[in-house]
């Protein structure tokens, strides 16, 4: 067989894939898109972009850009609560273990920019026509959709996970210099980091969802925008009961309960708020994979 | 082979395609012609299990697109010059393409090879000009050594030589038993490369016929010859068995001759000529020309044909 050559090519027997010749043999059905190809692909996509790398390294920057900082501040808190007994007492009133929280102190810009990747996972495929040969390789869509989402997850979990992690060893030198003690290895500082890498994943999950229902980068960027920055702070200033509760159930406001030591007024129960999470991600991802499947390319 | 059997597609109150059926058959090059807007690139579209028909199916060897176990080794398409992410590689997007299907690297660097892209296979696909675009589309349509091919407006954008390198390689796949299906708005692009020639207007099929027929039934290639000397010129034309018509003082439309027997003939008497252009025959003419003999090439009615 000559390949797919012009006719001025004579070309030997080429490399083609199994089966890939002849239609009609019976290995065709071993030559088609897997799970496991359809992720591979997915991850060639995704490593191909430079924009991905640039967003992968702000987010870890700002974490540990923002752990150091933020144990610099916290020295300088507690040292003057040293001096000012009511300083003290607010420090006290705080459960009295304010580094422990230092390495997550970026973790709202790292929600933001990873959830952002999320959406431009999904909305890039559209907004440059990429889409056409992603889902005509692809044509049941939804593995090409669950590759994305495995590959996004899991890379801003591990991102979030490893920048936390060098956020606090950054920031424990600092604190040490104002004698404030931080254990990484503590059960409540390996809760921190695993909760909230999880919940940053949760919410590119959320970002490739609303990519794939709207189709648009900014109007995903947007939407993520109003519900984890906007959102919260409007219903804070909006009076009424109604927005009091209802603020407990935004996402962003689901990971305190679900890593606080003990429960934190007008918050949810922890096992509230992981299904309050949970919903958060599964809904709009349901939405997002029906469409896809149902809407013309 | 396709086969599409009362396929329509309607866009709100749009109705894009309005109930084609037609067969494109493997060992031949068939043109799907129609002006901008005729519904072909929607047609192509639905082919590959991208748009939903409102109505109507379209198998491809049997089965729909979308069942097929390893779609990009059963067809391969090019439905627009840039279906490729701005700021990926080539190299990277076709790499990323074949992983889907397990077709290994040195496929890639083969059709990179084969399509001239060498060169730039490396740089963001976004810098492209339109014609290596559309010899990135090629390369991806390629990639699964596929048995059909389907082709939007390859050419489109295309130097010289890559337009008759497109031209080489449509007819070399068709002679090796393959379907291909290629749309162009060009009908002199299509006279030169198809076997058999689909012509849809405003989303219906208007002709359905080997492209011979198509091409004789509407008028053959004129001339527009400009000279000071228009009688003589007539008289010497005439002499040789062409058509002549004189729209203007100067000016003759010659039918029947090509360009080079009336430069000949006018450098043997003396007349000088100050133009010669081949008048090709735009889509629009054949168009009018189809429409006008309707009743000849007219396409069976979607029952009869799906029945």
């Amino acid at each position: 067989m000559s390949s797919l050559t012009t006719e001025s090519t004579p070309s030997p027997e080429p490399a083609s894939a199994p089966g890939g010749r002849n239609p009609r043999s019976g290995a065709r059905s071993l030559a088609g898109p897997t799970f496991f190809r359809v992720l591979n692909s997915e991850i060639i996509k995704f490593r191909s972009l430079l924009s991905t790398l640039i967003l992968l390294v702000s987010t870890a920057v700002v974490m540990v850009g923002f752990g150091a900082l933020s144990a610099w501040g916290t020295g300088q808190f507690a040292n003057a609560a040293t001096r000012d007994p009511q300083a003290a007492a607010r420090v006290a009133s705080q459960g009295g273990d304010l580094a422990i929280s230092v390495p997550t102190s970026g973790i709202a810009f790292a929600q933001l920019i990873l959830g952002s990747l999320g959406v431009l996972l999904m909305s890039s495929e559209f907004t440059t026509g990429m889409a056409r040969s992603t889902f005509a390789a692809v044509p049941k869509r939804l593995p090409a959709f669950a590759a994305k989402l495995v590959v996004v997850m899991v890379t801003s979990f591990v991102v979030t996970a490893a920048a936390t992690w060098v956020a606090g060893l950054a920031a424990v030198p600092i604190l040490d210099n104002y004698g404030l003690a931080l254990d990484l290895g503590s059960s409540q500082s390996v809760k921190l980091l695993l909760v909230n890498s999880i919940y940053v994943a949760d919410v590119a999950a959320i970002g490739l969802a609303l990519g794939t229902l709207l189709r648009n980068s900014a109007g995903g960027i947007m939407s993520l925008v109003g519900i984890f920055f906007v959102a919260p702070i409007a219903f804070q200033l909006i009076p009424g009961d109604f927005f009091k509760e209802a603020r407990k159930y935004l996402p962003g406001n689901t990971v305190e309960p679900l890593t606080a030591a003990q429960h934190v007024p007008d918050t949810l129960e922890a096992w509230q708020a992981g299904l309050v999470l949970g919903a958060w991600v599964l809904v709009p991802l349901v939405l997002a994979a029906i469409l896809l499947k149902r809407r013309d390319v | 082979m396709i086969e599409a059997s009362g396929l329509s597609k309607v866009y709100g109150t749009k109705t894009a395609v309005a109930g084609v059926s037609f067969t494109v058959r493997a060992g031949q090059v068939t043109g799907f012609l129609g002006p901008n807007g005729a519904g072909k690139s929607t047609t192509m579209r639905m082919i590959m299990g991208l748009d939903r028909p409102t109505a109507g199916s379209v198998t491809v060897n049997g089965l729909p697109y979308v069942r097929h176990k390893a779609p990009l080794r059963e067809v391969g398409a090019l439905l627009e010059a840039k279906a490729v992410h701005t700021s990926r590689s080539a190299y990277n997007h076709l790499l990323a393409m074949a992983a889907t299907h397990g077709i290994p690297k040195t496929r890639v660097h083969e059709v990179i090879e084969m399509t001239g892209l060498e060169a730039v296979a490396r740089k963001k696909a976004g810098g492209f000009s339109l014609g290596m675009g559309q010899r990135l589309g090629i390369a991806a349509a390629l990639l699964g050594d596929p048995q059909t091919l389907i082709l939007d407006e390859p050419v489109n954008g295309l130097d010289p030589e890559g337009v008759v390198w497109v031209r080489n390689l449509v007819r070399h796949l068709a002679g090796q038993g393959r379907t291909v299906f290629l749309s162009s708005h060009l009908m002199s692009e299509m006279a030169q490369t198809a076997d058999h020639l689909i012509v849809i207007g405003r989303g219906k099929v208007i002709a359905d016929a080997p492209i011979h027929d198509i091409i004789s039934g509407q008028g053959r290639s004129r001339v527009r010859v400009r000279t000071d000397e228009p009688e003589r010129l007539h008289q010497l034309l005439a002499a040789r068995g062409a058509t002549i018509e004189a729209p203007d003082r100067e000016l003759l439309e010659v039918t029947g001759l090509e360009p080079r027997a009336i430069a000949a003939a006018a450098l043997e008497h003396q007349v000088m000529v100050y133009e010669l252009t081949p008048l090709v025959a735009s889509l629009e003419d054949a168009y009018m020309e189809l429409t006008k003999n309707d009743v000849e090439y007219h396409s069976l009615p979607a029952a009869e044909v799906s029945k």
